[in-house]
């Protein structure tokens, strides 16, 4: 048994090349049909994407607030420039206890939304120190969590909220940080972290949303990372208050 | 500004690219359910369920190619940190750019006996992907990571669209044209000789 182009007879082979032919033609629409399809798609792409100078999974902020409300400025800043000072917090291990319980929190220099200064750090009074990433999904959904809750219950008496917007990147999804919260008409003072990501590594944050408890030397109480809910939420201000980590409601 | 629009021209694309893998795999499979249905074969379904099968193959390979290369499009140009859970995917993708490229050189289309296991498992990693971008997991473990986040939605076009949707629809794409294709008879007089 051998496979071979045929000469014996020629008959045959006219035949089996017209098949071929006849094969090849009738695919042929097919592929035309595939070609303009994608041409077309390619073609819509185009248009939609530059006609309103926005990609379709851009978000357009409101650049608004409500009337009366302290949201945090909204400004030209996008990436920071910040500076640290003091001994910078180890990263939290999976498990066990964190190496971090009781060490004072470095000093970060840097500059809010609109460029003006501001200061994380030990600052006399008991702080929480939220970190927080515009492309994380769940910083997206904490973000209006918590200030819900913050214009429900007010700011917590005698405890100090502010906030690190960190791991600024232009090339990720909800960009630029500030226009995110200032759409969530977000009130807790953010410092603008540098493009290095220098405060959130000062922190040793090795996830977003990230919470840090100090009290009023800055020693940290606790850390913790992910979604809280309100229970938890209450408990780290019950923390930051009582000075010793307080198990969630 | 040009680099974003570029990204997003480029990101609705490869979604638009996405639903029509689905919607070829909606035609296939209606296509199939009218010609078991029917008592008779129906002359036009006949003639378009043949073309469509000789395509098959070479338009697995298409689709495979596409989607290795609007991979390295959003990794090596955009550089989009890809996740461990979209390198199980490129795993089970990449090696059929070149793969499906001899089989449809080749006209083998008993390709599928080795690709669509293989493709079935980045579908299933794919749509587990597309599962916690589209609900991140609100447990202990609901939060990002610093360096390379499984949650992190790079691409949402149309409320829905991700990377690994994407790439759930080129592997299932994949999978029923493989599964459907016949080898073409070569144009060339070749003759089967006792």
């Amino acid at each position: 048994m051998s496979n071979q182009s045929s000469s014996k007879d020629p008959a045959q082979s006219r035949v089996a090349a017209a098949a071929g032919q006849n094969s090849s033609s009738s695919t042929r629409w097919v592929w035309i049909g595939i070609a303009a399809i994608v041409l077309v798609v390619g073609a819509l792409a185009f248009v939609f994407t530059r006609s309103d100078g926005s990609g379709g999974g851009s978000a357009t902020p409101d650049g608004g607030g409500t009337p009366g409300v302290t949201v945090v400025p909204a400004g030209k800043v996008e990436i920071g420039t910040i500076s640290v000072t003091g001994t910078k917090l180890p990263e939290q291990s999976a498990s066990g206890a964190d190496p971090a319980v009781g060490q004072v929190i470095p000093t970060i220099t840097g500059q809010t939304f609109d460029g003006s200064a501001m200061t994380i750090g030990p600052s006399g009074e008991p702080t929480i120190i939220m970190v927080v990433a515009h492309w994380c999904p769940h910083c997206q959904r904490e973000v209006p969590f918590l200030e819900s809750w913050l214009r429900t219950n007010g700011a917590p008496e005698g405890v100090r909220l502010v906030a690190l917007a960190t791991s600024n990147d232009s090339g990720k999804p909800n960009y630029p940080a500030g226009q995110w919260l200032l759409r969530e008409k977000w009130t807790v003072p953010t410092m603008v972290d540098d493009r290095a990501s220098d405060g959130a590594q000062a922190l040793g944050v090795t996830g977003f949303p990230y919470f840090i408890v100090v009290d009023a030397q800055g020693r940290v109480i606790e850390r913790t990372s992910g979604e809280l809910t309100a229970a938890q939420w209450e408990s780290l201000i019950a923390a930051a208050k009582s000075g010793t980590s307080q198990p969630a409601a | 500004m040009l680099a974003t629009q570029t990204v997003s021209t480029m990101s609705f694309f490869f979604a638009s690219l996405a639903l029509l893998c689905w919607a070829a795999v909606a035609l296939i499979g209606v296509g199939a359910l009218v010609r078991r249905l029917a008592d008779r074969p129906v002359p036009m379904l006949e003639s378009l369920g043949s073309d469509v099968r000789r395509v098959a193959l070479p338009l697995a390979w298409l689709i495979a190619a596409v989607t290795m290369l609007g991979s390295l499009y959003y990794s090596r140009i955009q550089h989009y940190i890809p996740c461990e859970l979209c390198w199980y995917q490129r795993i089970c993708i990449y090696p059929f750019a070149v793969i499906l490229g001899i089989a449809a050189w080749r006209r083998d289309a008993g390709v599928r006996v080795y690709a669509v296991p293989v493709l079935a498992i980045g579908a299933v990693v794919a749509a587990y992907h597309t599962w916690v971008q589209a609900y991140p997991p609100a447990d202990g473990t609901s939060f990002c990571t610093a360096d390379a986040p499984c949650t992190l939605r790079y691409v949402w076009e149309f409320g829905f669209v991700s990377l690994p949707f994407m790439a759930l629809s080129a592997c299932c794409c994949m999978i029923v044209l493989l599964l459907i294709a016949r080898p073409t008879p070569r144009s060339g007089p070749t003759v089967e000789t006792p």
